[in-house]
């Protein structure tokens, strides 16, 4: 399981087979701030130019297809 | 028609993680969107190409990051020299209460390798399986195991650098558990 990819010391946990991301134990502190960190942005509500944006790649879309049509 | 219709609302629900990303990847909110603009008109382009049951968030997040490579790619040197800037930016204002440990924390990350960071917030932020990141990645899974936890342990030097000086490696992950209770 732990190939030889221990460059410096070893990890922190010393145990690399405990590999699940939700067990990592000593780690805990930089999940938690990793989350906290994507969470600043993915907890945002959906900027309206992206929605605008959809709208029209979707109306483009109906009339690119309307047009070929007819 | 009503495919269609499933497409866009699934990909709305999924802007949110793909701006995270993008902003751990690009660095400033703005270009981060930017980007994600790039990704929506591209999947939109090619929503013919996706297959309805696999990961959507999977698949969008390959497009965005290929197009962020591809960006990096043509900029070249210009992309580093904003990339700079921004870490300064970024590590700006550590005095604001309260969001000290996120800003200490924007700074190491900014501090990471490019391939290390995307793979912690990958497995640690977005939540894919070390599967699934190493095929947005388009590496093996023991490199991304490999990369997470390098990414990991530089971390942790470099928060406990910053906090107390030179203890060893253990004395500064526990340091680290320390500050955890505040969140």
């Amino acid at each position: 399981m732990s190939d030889h990819e221990s460059e410096d010391e070893k990890v922190q946990t010393g145990q690399d087979q405990r590999s699940q991301p939700s067990e990592l134990g000593i780690n805990a502190a930089i999940g938690k701030q990793l989350k906290a960190y994507y969470e600043d942005v993915a907890s945002e509500p959906v900027p309206d130019r992206f929605l605008s944006l959809l709208d029209a790649l979707d109306k483009a879309e109906s009339a690119s297809k309307t047009t070929n049509r007819e | 028609m009503s495919v269609q219709f499933d497409f866009r609302k699934e990909l709305i629900t999924i802007i949110p993680n793909l701006r995270a990303f993008a902003t751990s990847l690009a660095g400033s909110f703005d270009r981060a969107d930017d980007l994600v603009q790039e990704t929506l008109v591209k999947a939109w382009d090619k929503q013919h190409t996706f297959q309805p049951g696999t990961n959507m968030k999977a698949w969008l997040f390959t497009i965005l990051r290929n197009e962020f490579y591809t960006q990096m790619r043509k900029k070249g040197r210009e992309v580093q020299d904003v990339d700079g800037i921004h870490a300064m930016q970024l590590a700006g204002h550590p005095e604001q209460q309260g969001h000290l440990d996120l800003q200490d924390f924007r700074k190491a990350l900014e501090l990471l390798p490019d391939d290390q960071r995307e793979a912690l917030i990958l497995i640690g932020a977005s939540g894919f399986s070390y599967e699934e990141a190493a095929e947005i990645c388009k590496c093996a899974v023991g490199t991304i195991k490999s990369r997470v936890s390098r990414a990991r342990t530089r971390i942790a030097e470099i928060l406990g650098v910053e906090g107390d000086g030179d203890y060893g490696p253990d004395s500064i992950s526990s340091q680290i558990i320390g500050v955890a209770p505040a969140a």
